[in-house]
């Protein structure tokens, strides 16, 4: 008796399951939906530093300036027109176009002083470094806002400027609050915002955790209806839908199957030749402004020595990663800046090692360690000239080469990395080089290589890197060899520093390009790190409800795409 | 000595080993390599920024310190802020435990009332055919790989037949569209539960047969159940009224014995369908570094976990008299 | 207990007769069906992982962890060439497959040797020490006792980063000995004012020498019973740690192939990788649990009386 209750109840269930299926049907006119693969954390612009938050919020804070798709260049986005410099007061003017918050009030001077205010006050992480150089900010008129620098500054117009603005009306209060406490900044990081008052084309309707983030158009956005850079802005869809998937194959899934438009997420090249079959499904392949790289810890023997990373240099066959490991979805980079950077970037001279056969690497890199003083016991290449397996290097001092290890994020986070690490392992034990490839948590990675620095050598990455190639000064300059800075290689060279402080200085653009090339340069011959490839951002959508995805350097997912994205048929 | 006196105990006892399982905690994360504002790796984060973050968020100083003043808030009540999402460790627990006690309870409830049911039926029918077949399905099911599963199941549920959600717990068309109400969105909750909810029961209702079914031949070999059979009972009568509630006893007490074991499954299961729960969360901020967070939650677990002995202990204590402890 | 010192008591009084208790106990376990298959089947794992030497051997592309196949850069099915097919970067995945079988058994028997040694070692102190040793030891393990396992290890793994296979075997060992202990203490407690103890003490042995001399030989059957679940148990847990992504990355395991193929994108469309690692851990596990269920039997007189068939 009791089991036949139980049967009703499961036959019931399963029944009510299957009927209820096709039951589902979608209410809403055209509403964008985005799979990430995860949740943002947060809509606290101080907070955000996940990508997932970050790329929620691109759409719901402007900045002042913003770059062309197709040029690149910097234009006019909240502001009406380009920056005026004056030398004399090392000052700069913006005025501002006629656009609204979300919540109807207008955009104004006040707002623009207001955010650079409270990040150099409060000294808020990740920001305060593009404004820690300002002197002064001041509100000339309702439209107009006058920055004062303490000396001329390059990446002013190019990383201040791109800052997102907030609004006064709403941050004041929260600003006053705050100050009060006795730890201000993060009373400010973990204040709780839940709908927050933007100037982009979307605003936040409703955050199920767990579920969903449902944005909807701004109809305040000073964007629609008008055309910037010849192009029309909307939006001209009615909202975006943010689902949130543990992994990219539950979201390639419901790609497939419709639930989604897009997987803002690059694709793995795994999953090309399925998608490319599917009629409904667009693929778009863009450059990406990143660099992936082995780096030395040039703190220690041997990769002190700068032939011997040159010799290393030489015993990495790109071509062979890019073709094997990425799948032909990536390109060499033979400089620190990726060479889809056109403007900045400086090809000078021949890679090491281009265009040779493994052998013929193995030969040169040979030659240059022999003839810096290295021994073997059975060197790489025998008296005939033939390769052989090396083995028992010697350090110029005679003392044998101790084994070291290359770290590597682990497979599941980067299998490319990671097997990069165990190819180029491979390369160099051919010379009797005792390297081998450790993969490793990438918390543990990022830790040892930053605040220990205890490592040999390991291969990382930075992407989403600004187009003004400022970083090169931050990863190379000596002043950032110290714990958690960024110069993990501990290079040392006077000369560069002297060339990159100038270079930060230096507010004309071609000159400044002059000294961004020799900077390239410098890092190509001393080789702290060794730059290896840059992978394409594949990034699939659906055709089937929208079109108009605006491609662009890191992709599809840029404000325009989202400005100008329109539903089919409409 | 009295239940009363043996549940104090038991309590106090319980009192401690958590107070040792907190500082064990406390310290694991402390020593760990790494922390929150390492992991960000953004040119942009100066060591500067770090420092004065690291300072803030009161990490610079002494690690007794820290520990004192962690204690204090959690004796106050007050677990911090997550590093990660800026916001009271309170607030995104109460967000997720709803969603894996529903999972969690469902499953084992679900799992234990069948697992008992076929059990008796297994027991009934020893040695025939039936029997056979029912042990052996339960021990192939127990003993599948879980994620393994899962996986499996969503490809052939949701990819190959599109019967059921790929992973999530709610679908935005239902809860946006303003005219659906409690029943529908009731449902499309439940739409989304089966898959996660089918690999539990399937994982853990193998065990409770097994269990189920030995005690049950334990019990029909007891005095009272010859009794009741020279008295000329039915045989049903026996089964389902004399041998069957004795029976499932110590399967009750299992429930609460194997809690641990189902906690790593819930996990899991959680992490592979996207379940907005807090074993997922778990998981997530400890590769996060997100101390206050993984820490809370970790506690929660190890509360309920042992909340739950003392239950089982105390039941049993209860139930049977020859028991203390 | 008393079935366990029925044994005891049994082995004691004919200690020249175990060779035919053993060909005995043979002769029932070989009529238990479950341990018939299960033998079967852990026979076959045990000959996959001494296979799994052989394809390095033949060509260095069979490297389960470093070999790729130079024609083949990405995911094929299975061919002459490579029976199971290949991974996404063109290495073999039956000599992954093979080598998963290796590490499954060194997880697995180590893991569970070791945490049956300290279980075993826990529970004789305990007892036969009693007082406030024992309850230490026992609080202690009640505590560890209701830790999930799967999610202490993952917190230190996430937390310490890089933890080799064998320091997850050792963590997986400490945290699995607490089962065995209560039982041995059990056991111990029993034993510990029976004649033959108390008339070691009367003799003057060292309390080593009575855990260790008289204590232990009788115990450790029983002890290693309970190895078999331990073995799955472990195996289980690495094979989830791995496949959460917290496991050895040098490691090619079952839930490291796993792992690869869910996060590399092929979970849909390649089931040559993703099913053969799946099914190797289930039947591996369920080999395992036959053959603990059918010892228990076997071991077991009171179960063996009742003459269970299945």
């Amino acid at each position: 008796m009791k089991a036949r209750t139980i049967k009703r109840f499961l036959i019931q269930a399963a029944l009510t399951v299957f009927l209820l299926y096709p039951g589902i049907g979608f209410c809403g006119s055209h509403f964008l939906k985005i799979g990430l693969s995860d949740e943002p954390k947060t809509l606290n612009i101080w907070l955000a530093s996940d990508r997932w938050s970050l790329r929620v919020l691109s759409q719901i804070y402007q900045p002042l300036f913003t770059r062309d798709p197709e040029s690149m260049e910097m234009i006019p986005w909240l502001a009406a027109q380009d920056p005026v410099y004056d030398e004399a007061s090392i000052s700069y003017t913006v005025t501002l176009r006629e656009s609204k918050w979300s919540d109807g009030s207008e955009i104004t001077a006040e707002d623009v002083a207001f955010t650079g205010n409270i990040i150099r006050d409060l000294k808020i992480p990740r920001h305060f470094s593009k404004w820690d150089f300002i002197k002064k900010i001041e509100v000339v008129d309702k439209k107009t806002v006058r920055f004062y620098l303490e000396e001329p500054m390059a990446i002013f117009a190019d990383r201040t400027l791109t800052t997102p603005i907030v609004c006064k009306k709403e941050w004041e209060k929260i600003y006053q609050e705050i100050k009060k406490t006795d730890k201000p900044l993060v009373a400010l990081l973990n204040y709780n915002i839940e709908k927050p008052v933007g100037n982009g084309p979307f605003t936040v309707r409703e955050w199920k955790k767990g579920a969903y983030l449902f944005l909807e158009k701004n109809k305040h956005f000073f964007g629609l209806g008008q055309t910037i850079e010849g192009r029309v802005l909307g939006p001209f869809i009615d909202g975006v839908i943010y689902k949130f998937f543990g992994t990219s194959d539950t979201a390639i899934l419901s790609l497939k199957k419709g639930d989604i438009d897009m997987f803002w997420w690059a694709i793995q090249a795994g999953y090309l030749d399925d998608l490319k079959t599917d009629k409904n499904i667009q693929l778009h392949f863009n450059d990406r402004s990143a660099m992936y790289y082995m780096g030395f810890n040039l703190r220690k023997p041997p990769f002190n020595d700068v032939n011997f990373r040159r010799a290393v240099a030489i015993l990495i066959d790109k071509g062979f990663i890019i073709s094997r490991i990425l799948q032909d979805q990536g390109v060499k980079m033979d400089s620190v800046v990726p060479p889809g950077n056109k403007f900045w970037y400086s090809k000078q001279a021949p890679d090491y090692g281009e265009g040779l056969t493994q052998d013929e690497r193995i030969k040169r890199a040979f030659q240059v360690l022999k003839d810096s003083g290295y021994s073997w016991e059975v060197p790489p290449v025998d008296g005939s000239g033939k390769v052989v397996k090396g083995k028992g290097v010697r350090l110029p001092n005679g003392q044998p080469m101790g084994s070291f290890s290359i770290l590597t994020p682990p497979s599941d986070y980067d299998p490319q990395r990671a097997m990069t690490g165990l190819i180029i392992q491979e390369w160099l034990r051919a010379m009797g080089i005792p390297a081998s490839g450790k993969p490793m948590a990438f918390d543990a990675l990022v830790d040892q290589v930053k605040v220990n620095r205890d490592f040999d050598a390991f291969i990382l990455a930075y992407g989403q890197l600004s187009i003004d190639p400022d970083w090169i000064r931050n990863f190379f300059h000596s002043k950032n060899d110290k714990v958690r800075g960024e110069n993990q290689a501990g290079y040392r060279n006077p000369d560069f520093d002297r060339i990159s402080d100038q270079s930060a200085r230096m507010i004309d653009k071609n000159a400044r390009r002059k000294l961004i090339c020799d900077m390239q340069a410098i890092i190509k011959k001393d080789l702290p790190y060794i730059p290896l490839y840059l992978p394409k951002m594949i990034e699939a959508v659906r055709t089937d409800r929208f079109a108009g995805w605006v491609d662009a350097l890191e992709g599809i997912g840029s404000i325009w795409s989202f400005c100008m994205l329109k539903p089919i048929g409409k | 000595m009295d239940i009363w006196h043996f549940t104090v105990r038991r309590l106090i006892q319980i009192i401690i080993i958590f107070f040792v399982i907190f500082t064990v905690l406390f310290l694991l994360f402390r020593l760990a390599p790494g922390d929150p504002i390492s992991r960000i790796i953004d040119p942009d984060m100066t060591p500067e920024d770090a420092t004065r973050l690291m300072a803030q968020m009161g990490l610079d100083k002494p690690l007794w310190m820290q520990y004192l003043y962690y204690l204090k808030n959690v004796l106050s009540g007050n677990f911090g802020h997550s590093f990660y999402y800026g916001k009271p460790v309170i607030e995104i627990i109460s967000d997720r435990l709803p969603n894996t006690v529903l999972l969690f309870t469902t499953s084992v409830i679900l799992s234990a009332i069948v697992g008992v049911f076929l059990g008796k039926i297994a027991s009934w029918n020893k040695g025939k055919r039936t029997d056979t077949f029912m042990t052996m399905g339960a021990l192939v099911t127990h003993t599948l790989f879980l994620p393994w599963m899962a996986l499996i199941l969503i490809w052939i549920f949701s990819y190959k037949f599109s019967w059921f959600p790929i992973n999530g717990m709610i679908s935005e068309d239902v809860w946006l569209d303003p005219s659906s109400g409690v029943v529908r969105k009731g449902l499309d909750v439940l739409h989304h539960m089966i898959l996660p909810l089918s690999t539990l029961f399937l994982i853990y209702f193998g065990s409770y047969l097994l269990l189920m079914r030995s005690s049950m031949l334990e019990t029909l070999k007891e005095d009272y159940i010859l009794t009741a059979r020279a008295k000329g009972l039915k045989e049903k009568t026996i089964r389902n009224h004399h041998a069957a509630p004795n029976a499932a006893l110590p399967v009750v007490t299992s429930v609460g014995l194997s809690l641990a074991f189902s906690i790593n499954g819930g996990a899991l299961t959680e992490t592979v369908f996207t379940w907005p729960g807090i074993g997922r969360e778990l998981v997530f901020s400890v590769s996060n570094n997100d101390y206050p967070l993984a820490q809370a939650s970790f506690l929660l677990i190890a509360a309920v976990v042992l909340f739950s002995n003392l239950l089982v202990d105390i039941l049993y204590a209860y139930l049977d008299p020859r028991i203390r402890y | 207990m008393d079935a366990q010192e029925k044994i005891i008591k049994k082995k004691r009084l004919k200690k020249p007769g175990r060779e035919r208790r053993w060909k005995k106990n043979w002769a029932i376990y070989k009529k238990n069906i479950l341990g018939r298959v299960g033998l079967a089947l852990l026979s076959f794992f045990v000959l996959m992982a001494l296979c799994s030497y052989i394809p390095p051997w033949i060509d260095p592309m069979y490297q389960p962890m470093s070999g790729v196949d130079p024609e083949i850069s990405k995911s094929t099915g299975p061919s002459l060439r490579h029976w199971l097919g290949t991974d996404f970067m063109g290495r073999d995945l039956f000599s992954q497959l093979l080598a998963g079988a290796r590490v499954a058994f060194m997880v697995g028997i180590s893991s569970a040797f070791m945490s049956i040694l300290l279980g075993t070692l826990v529970g004789m102190i305990s007892g036969y020490m009693g007082k406030w040793v024992d309850t230490i030891l026992m609080r202690l393990a009640d505590i560890i006792m209701v830790m999930p396992t799967l999610l202490v290890v993952l917190i230190l793994a996430a937390l310490f980063g890089q933890l080799n296979i064998w320091s997850i075997v050792l963590i997986i060992a400490l945290f699995r000995w607490p089962g065995v202990s209560r039982v041995i203490r059990a056991q111990t407690l029993s034993l510990r004012h029976r004649p033959f103890i108390e008339s070691a003490k009367v003799s003057g042995a060292s309390h080593m020498r009575i855990i260790f001399r008289h204590i232990m030989p009788n115990v450790l059957p029983l002890s290693f019973l309970y190895m078999t679940f331990r073995v799955t148990a472990a195996i289980n847990i690495e094979a989830a740690l791995a496949f959460l992504g917290f496991g050895d990355p040098g490691t090619v395991s079952w839930g490291m192939m796993l792992q690869w193929v869910w996060k590399t994108g092929h979970m849909f469309k390649a089931p040559y990788w993703l099913l053969p690692p799946g099914i190797c851990i289930s039947l591996i596990t369920l080999s395992f649990y036959m053959l603990g269920r059918a010892m228990d039997e076997v071991l077991d007189p009171r179960l063996r009386k009742e003459g269970e068939r299945y």
